[in-house]
């Protein structure tokens, strides 16, 4: 008897497992010319996953309260047995998602398939990016180290610029005044239970729409022609495509390795890329250091919010930025996705990527 | 003489051997990790003798403290004779309160009772309650 086939049969009578494994496995078919930069959503999925475990596991031992915060964190660092890797993989791994989650969003706006029908996979996705970001934030303040309160202290502080109803954000965001024992309980109660769930929820939504309307084709090779958006729901097929399994999901294992491999590397030999010295020193609400900066996915807001004459300015300029990217799709609804096509975009796009990499430089060293 | 080269097919299944073989290893090194991250960790205070203050029982008192990680209890029945005792029931592990009017530990769990020092006198407890040995050192008991 084999047990295998045994259980495979029970379920199938059951649930009809086959069906559904070829619908979704060998009998879903992708572009042939499909690309290694289709593989970002496994890696990202992949590296949150670890976000997750690592991160129940250091709450094991995280005490969320001013007076022990710091203490349990070096706890974890210097006692607990592999406690320094759990930690490193997290806060390495959390930086590298940003990485990840900015390659896939270049990656999908140079191809041109954010547009439609694609816009609320792009919307998602976009959110999703927003969502990671707010992780970090959120995270970022429960080492309560030097670095965590007065990073927490100027990024709360910026919301003051809003005319108005400025004061009464900044109070809403830190539960007070200024940043203290409220503030940690928010901010540990969202990064732990609030943001996790609403992350959850918009990944299955993101992941709904990817397999519902169909991975698109990458706009590169002479047969590929623009094809019109239909007027009724139509899912996107690739008759002559290759498999998902086992075709692609070696490919997506291979570049899930790969990411891991780049966050061992980093988490061994370089963990103090992401952990500057003003992280090693509890905070002190009475002594602010020199030299504070957010971190390195910040930097370009925070020098645009230097460079303009106002705080306020910075801050409608950073949400135009932002408000014009999530609706992108809404915006650039011709049909045409071959980048060699769309000079005017390529244009705006490098100079995009200029922009940011160039603020972010400049906001490190000012 | 030239081998024919390998076939996609071939090439996909010599990356997936590899790439489990990796899993297999990395899985392996980070169970480890997560396994020695969730073991009990060896703490300070679980040192081996706890010194206490005389003056913390009283005759016919008794004082609750922690040894070794577990709660433990120290009796003064006479003017200096103490006793140790470890305050777990060796019932079901409940902690055993000391009652002052009939100079007996009672388990509020099932009832077990336990003398000064620390033999069953009723209830369901199998056995006495642990002893730790007790010296004096000046004004100061020390246990273990």
């Amino acid at each position: 008897m084999n047990l295998a086939k045994e259980t495979m049969d029970w379920l199938d009578r059951r649930l009809g497992v086959r069906e559904l494994m070829h619908q979704n496995l060998g009998g879903y078919l992708l572009p042939r010319n499909i690309n290694i930069w289709y593989t970002m959503g496994a890696v990202l999925l992949a590296m949150f996953v670890l976000q997750f475990i690592t991160g129940i596991l250091l709450l094991i031992y995280y005490v969320p309260h001013t007076d022990k915060a710091f203490a349990s964190v070096t706890m974890i660092m210097n006692e607990i047995p592999y406690g320094w890797l759990m930690r490193y993989l997290h806060v390495v791994g959390s930086n590298l998602i940003i990485v990840f989650l900015l390659a896939h969003m270049l990656s999908v706006l140079y191809m041109g398939s954010y547009k439609r029908p694609r816009e609320l996979t792009w919307l998602s996705g976009f959110i999703l990016f927003n969502l990671g970001l707010a992780f970090c934030l959120t995270g970022y303040l429960l080492p309560w180290s030097q670095l965590s309160f007065w990073a927490t202290t100027v990024a709360t502080d910026a919301a003051g610029a809003i005319p108005v109803v400025g004061d009464q954000i900044i109070a809403y965001l830190r539960g007070g005044p200024s940043v203290g024992e409220a503030t940690l309980g928010r901010f540990f109660a969202l990064h732990v239970m609030g943001l996790p769930m609403a992350f959850l929820l918009l990944v299955g939504f993101h992941l709904f729409c990817v397999r519902r309307i169909g991975i698109s084709k990458p706009p590169f090779g002479d047969d590929y022609r623009p094809t019109d958006m239909p007027r009724s729901f139509h899912h996107d097929e690739h008759p002559n495509g290759v498999p998902f399994h086992p075709n692609y999901t070696i490919k997506d294992a291979a570049m899930v390795f790969f990411a891991l491999a780049l966050l061992v590397a980093i988490t061994f030999f370089a963990p103090w890329l992401f952990i500057p010295p003003d992280a090693l020193e509890p905070a002190d609400p009475f002594f602010t250091p020199s030299d504070i900066k957010p971190e390195w996915y910040f930097l370009w807001a925070y020098q645009t919010l230097k460079i303009f004459p106002s705080e306020l300015l910075g801050l409608a300029s950073q949400g135009l930025a932002m408000g014009f990217l999530a609706l992108l799709p809404f915006f650039d609804r011709g049909l045409e996705r071959r980048p060699s096509n769309r000079p005017l975009f390529v244009t705006l796009y490098l100079l995009g990527i200029l922009v940011f990499v160039g603020l972010s430089i400049w906001g490190h060293y000012s | 003489m030239s081998e024919m080269p390998a076939s996609p097919t071939e090439r996909r299944t010599f990356l997936g051997i590899i790439l489990g073989a990796i899993g297999v290893v990395t899985a392996g090194g980070f169970g480890w990790s997560l396994f020695r991250f969730l073991s009990p960790v060896e703490r300070g205070g679980d040192e081996n003798q706890v010194r206490l203050e005389r003056t913390l029982v009283a005759v016919g008192g008794a004082h609750f403290f922690s040894f070794q990680g577990r709660p433990a209890v120290v009796l003064q029945p006479q003017a200096g004779e103490y006793v140790a005792l470890n305050a777990v029931c060796t019932h079901l592990g409940c902690i055993v309160k000391w009652v002052d009017e009939t100079q007996e530990f009672l388990c509020p769990c099932h009832a077990g009772r336990f003398s000064p020092v620390g033999q069953v006198l009723g209830g369901p407890p199998p056995r006495a309650l642990d002893t730790f040995p007790v010296t004096l050192d000046g004004d100061d008991i020390v246990i273990g």
